[in-house]
């Protein structure tokens, strides 16, 4: 990908390119008419002074000193014009011609000329009429000059020009822009798109305008299904559970249905553990629990280990925590307690009676380690379902939870295993 | 006692009842939003148990009913939802408490005696059966006037079995009410035969009667014979 330029600046650059090619193709032909109207014109300018001259020539009696003193002075006058003597009596064709010369400043003039002969008093004479003739190459300047200050001018206007239908026209393509840079899903509200007269923005406005609502449906749909999926599990749940309360209450029961009965219990739990977890995972990518607050870190720590204590005490599990104090924390709360249960559940679970789990926590970072005799696979630690342990009570979802939160907040989930420990960080 | 339930699903409502008659308690049933209003209107009760999702209606609609008419039954909301705004809503809306579906009947009974109680002896924060009396407020337990030391757990236990009188407790059902909504996070809930076993030698050593009964391979139960 290159670098990018806006839309409207492409045709610009190619007309500014177009301009110049074509402003510079015009000079020389601009140089070529220009030289060969001026050439045409002193040729004729000259052959006018040669016409009046020699008819001015004839009319007078004049003698061959009267012609000599004559040229000489005229010469004086008007250089370029001089009348001289020819020898021999054959009168030579007109011509024209083109010489340069020096001046006494040592500057090269192009002069046109235009060479005749005259017969009078029976003497033949050349008559010269030269004309100093602008040369090509100041031409070539005056006009490039010109030239490139139209240029200029050109492309100033341009980009004038450009702005001016850049803000017009593009305005409302610019301000659906906006709008759909600022269009987030979960606030469920459409965008707002300024009407157009230009039919492509129209059109443009229109399919965007569609295709939003019907993203919108398709999220108020999906989160429509959500809810829907979550109760209609959790009902018959609920009554597998009352059933099974009702059930141990009849009398005379064998020890071996009270044995079935409670190893239902079990797989009943995981159950309904594995569809709120689902819900809860559904809920975090659809944008659900927006809601924020300051949160103390230490105070919902606190809180887990309480509600743990049980399990903890349970498996004769060591566990140390250092909490920093003030250590506050913009989240959800219910994502933030989730977070932690979640991570602290995890821990007591999977480390072995008698061992030891170690939490610390900081401004920036969450850290939980717990013992453990050999290290997970990392790549698929934190997906749906992976198998990684035997635990029968394990949802597969517990750490999908943990990474689908730290991802909502951008936070950095991490894991190591070393010297016996398994750790687990969340980067704030 | 009456108990309103109102829940639209016919099996989870019948086992309520079920559950819950007794020489105490008598249960009724509304299954949709038009006979649940129907019955708040024209009848009184002592406590409420409230679904959310309800046909023909919301049943936080019928909550802010209730307080419009200045009725003082105490509301459970039951809901499948187990959402956190619901259940924000309708604390605030004046349900007196939440509980989320799945839920044991046994945590259920436990919550309705605790709000009938609170709603019902305002000032009378004293349990007494039979030489033990607890109190409420202050959360001490006593057996002929001699104070038992317990610990919390041992304390919410207490109170469980006696809201649970003469039924089978699951284990799963005691670890749920100490661990609230998390335990099924693990699968292992020995933690709650240490309890027992300490709330039981605790009532052995006062003199009281061991009411606490083991029902082999479920739970247990508190049963303090047919003559009380």
């Amino acid at each position: 990908m290159g670098t990018r330029s806006k839309l409207l600046n492409r045709p610009l650059k190619a007309f500014a390119l177009y301009s110049l090619l074509l402003l510079g193709i015009s000079i020389p032909a601009y140089v070529l008419v220009i030289d060969t109207i001026w050439v045409s014109e002193l040729d004729e300018n000259n052959l006018l002074r040669l016409e009046h001259s020699k008819q001015n020539l004839s009319r007078k009696e004049l003698s061959r000193a009267d012609i000599e003193q004559f040229n000489r002075v005229w010469g004086q006058l008007e250089p370029g014009f001089s009348i001289q003597e020819v020898q021999g009596n054959g009168l030579g064709q007109d011509s024209i011609y083109e010489v340069e010369k020096l001046d006494p400043e040592e500057e090269i003039h192009r002069m046109r000329g235009l060479l005749s002969y005259i017969t009078i008093d029976g003497q033949a004479y050349q008559i010269r009429i030269e004309t100093n003739l602008e040369e090509t190459d100041e031409t070539f300047l005056a006009v490039s000059f010109v030239t490139a200050f139209f240029f200029l001018i050109l492309i100033l206007g341009f980009i004038l020009l450009n702005r001016n239908i850049a803000r017009r026209s593009w305005k409302p393509f610019y301000q659906t822009l906006a709008s759909l840079k600022s269009f987030d899903l979960a606030k469920n509200q459409g965008i707002s798109v300024e009407s157009s007269t230009i039919q492509e923005f129209h059109e443009l406005n229109e399919s965007l305008q569609s295709l939003v609502e019907s993203n919108l449906a398709a999220f108020r749909l999906q989160k429509a299904f959500t809810e829907n999926a979550s109760h209609e599990l959790q009902t018959p749940i609920a009554l597998i559970k009352s059933k099974l309360d009702l059930l141990v209450q009849e009398k005379e029961l064998s020890p071996e249905i009270n044995e079935l009965i409670s190893s239902i219990q079990a797989p009943l739990s995981r159950l309904n553990r594995i569809n709120k977890n689902l819900l809860v995972l559904a809920k975090v990518e659809n944008q659900h629990y927006q809601e924020q607050e300051e949160l103390d870190i230490k105070k919902y720590m606190d809180a887990s280990l309480v509600l743990f204590e049980d399990y903890i005490s349970d498996k004769s599990l060591l566990v140390s925590y250092d909490g920093e104090e003030g250590a506050f924390l913009r989240a959800n709360s219910f994502l933030l307690e989730t977070l932690l249960h979640n991570l602290l559940s995890n821990a007591i679970r999977h480390t072995p009676s008698g061992g030891e789990i170690h939490i610390s926590c900081t401004k920036q970072s969450l850290h939980f380690s717990n013992s453990g005799s050999s290290a997970l696979q990392k790549e698929h630690l934190f997906e749906r379902f992976s198998i990684h342990t035997t635990d029968k009570v394990n949802s597969g979802l517990g750490l999908a939870i943990i990474h689908e939160i730290a991802n909502k907040y951008a936070w950095k989930l991490s894991y190591q295993f070393g010297e016996g420990f398994h750790h687990f960080t969340v980067t704030f | 006692m009456k108990i309103l339930i109102v829940e639209d699903e016919a099996d989870l409502a019948k086992d309520m009842v079920k559950y819950l008659s007794n020489e105490q308690y008598r249960c009724e049933w509304a299954a949709d939003f038009r006979s649940a209003m129907d019955k708040i209107s024209t009848h009184e009760y002592d406590c409420i148990l409230l679904d959310i999702m309800l046909p023909g209606g919301d049943g936080l609609t019928l909550l802010e009913e209730l307080k419009k008419q200045n009725k003082q039954e105490g509301v459970i909301i039951i809901s499948a939802k187990n959402s956190l705004d619901d259940k924000i809503k309708g604390l605030k809306l004046g349900a007196d408490d939440y509980l989320a579906k799945p839920f044991h009947l046994a945590e259920l009974a436990a919550r309705i005696e605790s709000i009938i109680r609170r709603k019902q002896f305002d000032s009378y924060t004293l349990i007494q059966q039979n030489g033990l009396s607890i109190d409420l407020a202050a959360k001490t337990v006593s057996v002929n006037d001699t104070q038992l030391s317990l610990t919390k757990k041992e304390y919410e236990l207490l109170l469980f079995f006696i809201g649970n009188k003469n039924r089978v407790l699951s284990k799963s059902a005691l670890a749920e009410h100490l661990s609230g909504d998390y335990a099924d996070m693990f699968d292992n809930h020995d933690f709650v035969y240490a309890h027992v076993k300490n709330l039981k030698k605790k009532l052995k050593e006062s003199g009281y009667m061991d009411a606490i009964k083991t029902i082999y391979g479920t739970g247990y139960k508190w049963e303090l014979g047919a003559n009380y």
